[in-house]
């Protein structure tokens, strides 16, 4: 079996592990290109400058902090758990990385094309929890443990809104084939018709990723860095790499199924350069939009966060998928489903607003531990 | 009746230790947490980590020396507590105050409060989760505020320029103009923590109706200042007791309804507001030359026999200070009534039976100075 | 999701405008007179020699006693053919800076205006991997005043502006 790169037929193993080294490279300098990014647009947001120093405007800031992470001694707490210490960075960082099989950047430029490649995406996505509970576990730190437990908590919890509301779109495109998906778009992108999926997914990723206001695992203010707090070095940095990976494969992925990915809006006709450029843009809003959310808003509390997916973004995309099968049964206009996504945003936004806004009394004392007499 | 397989799973509470070294504890207080999941069911604070002694210490040197420990109990508003200081030493000695150096006090006090309370804003949004945005927009005023403390008394944080009698120096000649330059970005800076965080959905559902504490409690646990404000007790040592010049200006003593932890932020702000309605009227009323010290000072204070206790209301709460003198150039006892250590106390009860991002969150709303519960 | 959007509003605005930090060690605020670093002494330009006479003034009032003063004959008197009217001078001087609490009270003891607060950046940068080598001796303590690179603000205490 041979498949074709830069115009040669190759087995197609080789092809697909040629392309996944190309991937691993390139995926380190973008996560760099990330961090520092990141931190140019936090200090702007903070009215201060950012990295500036190494290289041109920091560009070399990332490259700086990576090789000290490297030469940093990877220490491992006395008591840790050996196995579960060591092996919990691979477990976080490899998930993401095999994410990346499906991902359609431009076309022809992903390592696979599989059918079923967005089960395959969420599948695989959710694989890297083990790692977080390993690492809060292995490290033998009660801040760890409980980050740990946050993580697995909070992961479980917004993988079904994310799973449901990429469920609804694929309803809509009657595929799982990324590359298809995003061909269908040529003329109008997912986002008209499911504007509501979009912002179920835009959370529940933001979640799913461990970003601003859902840190909570890592939030620094409570467990210090959560699962990551023993670790150092060589190890510390893999988390950071699967962190910012899995940002811009959550950012391409957002891109490719609601913003029309490489397609909309000039087309299929389109040279790399040009898609590129479309895909990088759109992936970037994307990014940049949750750097900005990190600068402004406050971490939600556990309760809050689990309440918010189960009784708030489940309903809310279960909704959405009921109304999306009656609509395509009965094969209405796609004009009604796009009226039903806004009225969803419009839902989400209310009941968002109530929830925060709930009376004093009810927010008093979550849970009826006995106050001793002081 | 617990049956032999609940026993197999029974379950132990979880010690967390926060602190000395930990991001929220706003200094070296260590608080050790027990928890049930995620619930707090008991707080142990520790304190001590920073005592110095200086108490002690002053009793050894006369009032002049006293004053930079003064400075040092409450790094963020050196200038509240060393007034407190100064103004007991005068009550002791019996010095006449010349009224424009009393307005200089009043206007460098409450801009001490500003800065004070911006750097708690700042400290208390980076709690609540917000990635560092808070802590540069307070210390971008606290900035503005201490390059104006320098330009006037020559340090930034440890001033030692209030003495017994009146001001150590004059005051730069183009003090209002610059006083009035800095209030107007403070305002600015409390219109940006009021965009950041007052109506925010995620701060609301954080801070309202946790780590309650009624005004009964609040009043038994001897707190003051915007922590027992919060809760609807009208008590301000600047209304109740003027010193100064308090009686001759016009504000409002903010207080809260809920008693939560979104009030005590609220009433901070508000406060913040009112400090600048203050400082304005002292601007005006103020005279631009005259003496800041009274004619005859002796070279070496010494004060005649006797006790006295003298409060001023500090950015958290009353800071008093008791002063017993044997008639000497020194103290014979100095004791420091601290208002971070009284309203520490109510940790625990505000705590229990919350959440741990919660229990940081109310260690953060009372605004501690370790410098000060230790001192 | 007002309130949200207000927040993000708030941030989009510092956004836009110019930041606020420093560029430090490249770009050093320029310090106010008064500022107060640590203290020096002082350079008799006129006669070439301290100001100080050693007179234990401000080693007596200092609260944190970080100073150490030992004082002479002058040489330079007029009683033995010099040019200073200076009886006695300062021997050997030495302050403990990283006892020094810098609270100007020497400054304002001292009858010979020959102490002051160095105010200009190199009082406060001043780390060293020792504490030892902060015990600055006289040599060290005249240097700046000697090479005129400090501008003396000498207050007076209850000094008033006219």
């Amino acid at each position: 079996m041979t498949t074709s790169l830069w115009g040669m037929d190759i087995n197609v193993w080789a092809n697909a592990a040629i392309r996944l080294q190309i991937i691993v490279l390139v995926m380190t300098v973008v996560v760099m290109g990330l961090i520092w990014a990141e931190r140019r647009i936090l200090g702007r947001f903070q009215q201060r400058i950012g990295p500036q120093k190494t290289g041109p405007f920091g560009l070399l800031q990332s490259v700086a902090d990576a090789v000290k992470l490297v030469g940093k001694e990877d220490l491992r707490p006395k008591n840790a758990d050996p196995w579960t210490f060591e092996l919990a960075p691979f477990l976080v960082f490899i998930p993401i990385f095999m994410g990346f099989v499906v991902v359609p950047f431009i076309a022809g430029w992903n390592i696979s094309v599989l059918e079923l490649g967005l089960l395959y995406f969420v599948a695989i996505s959710s694989v890297n929890i083990v790692g977080w509970v390993m690492a809060g576990w292995g490290s033998d730190n009660r801040y760890a443990m409980i980050g740990g437990l946050r993580a697995a908590a909070q992961s479980i919890s917004y993988e079904l809104p994310l799973v449901l509301s990429l469920v609804s779109v694929a309803m809509f495109a009657g595929t799982m084939n990324l590359d298809e998906m995003v061909r269908q778009q040529a003329a109008v992108p997912y986002i008209v018709w499911q504007p509501m999926a979009f912002a179920i997914f835009f959370i529940a990723a933001l979640a799913e990723l461990n970003r601003a206001p859902f840190d909570i695992p890592v939030g620094e203010s409570e467990v210090v860095g959560g699962p990551f707090v023993e670790y150092s070095g060589i190890r510390w940095s893999m988390f950071m790499l699967a962190e910012y990976a899995g940002l811009f494969i959550m950012a391409i992925i957002g891109a490719s199924v609601f913003l029309g990915g490489y397609i909309w809006p000039f087309g299929e006709e389109l040279g790399r350069g040009w898609q590129l450029m479309l895909i990088s843009a759109k992936a970037g809003l994307i990014i940049f939009v949750v750097f900005w959310i990190r600068a402004s808003l406050p971490r939600l509390r556990i309760d809050q966060l689990m309440g918010y997916s189960w009784k708030v973004l489940l309903p809310l995309v279960l909704l959405q998928v009921l109304v999306n099968g009656l609509i395509l049964v009965n094969g209405w206009s796609e004009v009604i489903l796009g009226v039903t996504g806004l009225a969803g945003v419009v839902a989400l936004v209310t009941i968002t607003g109530r929830a925060a806004n709930r009376p004093r009394s009810i927010l008093a004392r979550p849970a009826a531990v006995k106050v001793e007499a002081a | 009746m617990v049956t032999e397989r609940a026993r197999e799973f029974d379950t132990q509470d979880l010690l967390i230790n926060v602190g000395p070294q930990h991001p929220s504890t706003h200094g070296v207080f260590r608080m050790v947490l027990e928890v049930d999941g995620e619930l707090v069911k008991d707080v142990i604070p520790y304190i001590g980590y920073l005592h110095r002694g200086a108490e002690k210490l002053c009793e050894t040197m006369d009032y002049r020396q006293g004053i930079g420990f003064m400075d040092r109990t409450e790094y963020l508003a050196a200038f509240n507590a060393e007034l407190s200081y100064v103004m007991a030493v005068e009550e002791l000695a019996g010095l006449e105050v010349p009224e424009r150096a009393q307005w200089i006090r009043m206007i460098l006090c409450e801009l001490n409060r500003l800065s004070s309370h911006f750097m708690f804003l700042g400290a208390f949004g980076v709690d609540t989760g917000v990635m560092g945005t808070p802590f540069i927009y307070g210390w971008r005023e606290r900035e503005m505020l201490i390059d104006l403390f320098e330009e006037i008394s020559g340090d930034r944080m440890m001033y030692a320029y209030f003495r017994p009698g009146g001001l150590a120096w004059d005051v730069t000649r183009n003090f209002k103009e610059r006083v009035r330059e800095v209030i107007k970005s403070s305002a600015q800076g409390i219109k940006d923590f009021d965009g950041l965080f007052t109506e925010n959905e995620i701060f609301v559902a954080r801070t309202k109706g946790i780590g309650y504490i009624s005004a009964e409690d609040a009043i038994d646990y001897g707190m003051s200042g915007p922590s027992i404000r919060a809760s609807g007790v009208p008590l301000d040592v600047r209304r109740d007791e003027p010193y100064l010049k308090y009686s001759e200006v016009d504000f409002q003593v903010v207080t809260g309804q809920h008693g939560d932890v979104f009030d005590r932020y609220a009433c901070r702000l508000q406060e913040m507001r009112e400090s600048i309605k203050i400082i304005e009227q002292c601007l005006d009323k103020m005279a631009d030359t005259g003496p800041i010290m009274p004619e005859k000072m002796p070279r070496m204070l010494r004060t005649p026999p006797g006790e006295v206790y003298m409060r001023t209301e500090a950015p958290r709460g009353e800071y008093g200070i008791y002063l017993v003198s044997n008639g000497g150039n020194r103290p014979y006892r100095l004791k420091v009534r601290s208002a971070c250590l009284s309203n520490l106390q109510a940790l625990k009860q505000m705590s229990v039976g919350l959440y741990v991002a919660d229990a940081i969150l109310v260690l953060g709303s009372i605004d501690i100075v370790l410098s000060e519960v230790d001192r | 999701m007002k309130g949200i959007a207000r927040s993000l509003m708030t941030t989009l605005s510092t956004f836009s405008r110019k930041p606020v930090t420093r560029d430090y060690p490249n770009v050093h605020k320029p310090l106010p007179e008064r500022d107060r670093a640590f203290p020096l002494l002082l350079w008799d330009q006129d006669i070439d020699e301290p100001f100080c006479t050693g007179c234990h003034a401000c080693e007596r009032a200092c609260p944190v006693e970080c100073m150490t003063v030992l004082m002479k004959d002058n040489p330079n008197h007029k009683t033995v053919g010099g040019t200073s009217t200076r009886r006695k001078i300062i021997d050997k001087f030495w302050i403990d800076y990283a006892r020094c609490m810098r609270c100007n009270i020497c400054v304002e003891v001292c009858n010979f205006d020959a102490i002051a607060m160095n105010n200009t950046w190199t009082g406060h940068e001043m780390s060293v991997h020792d504490r030892k080598d902060l015990v600055i001796d006289l040599q060290g303590l005249l240097a700046q005043s000697r090479a005129g690179a400090i501008k003396e603000w000498v207050p007076v205490l209850g000094q008033t502006n006219e």
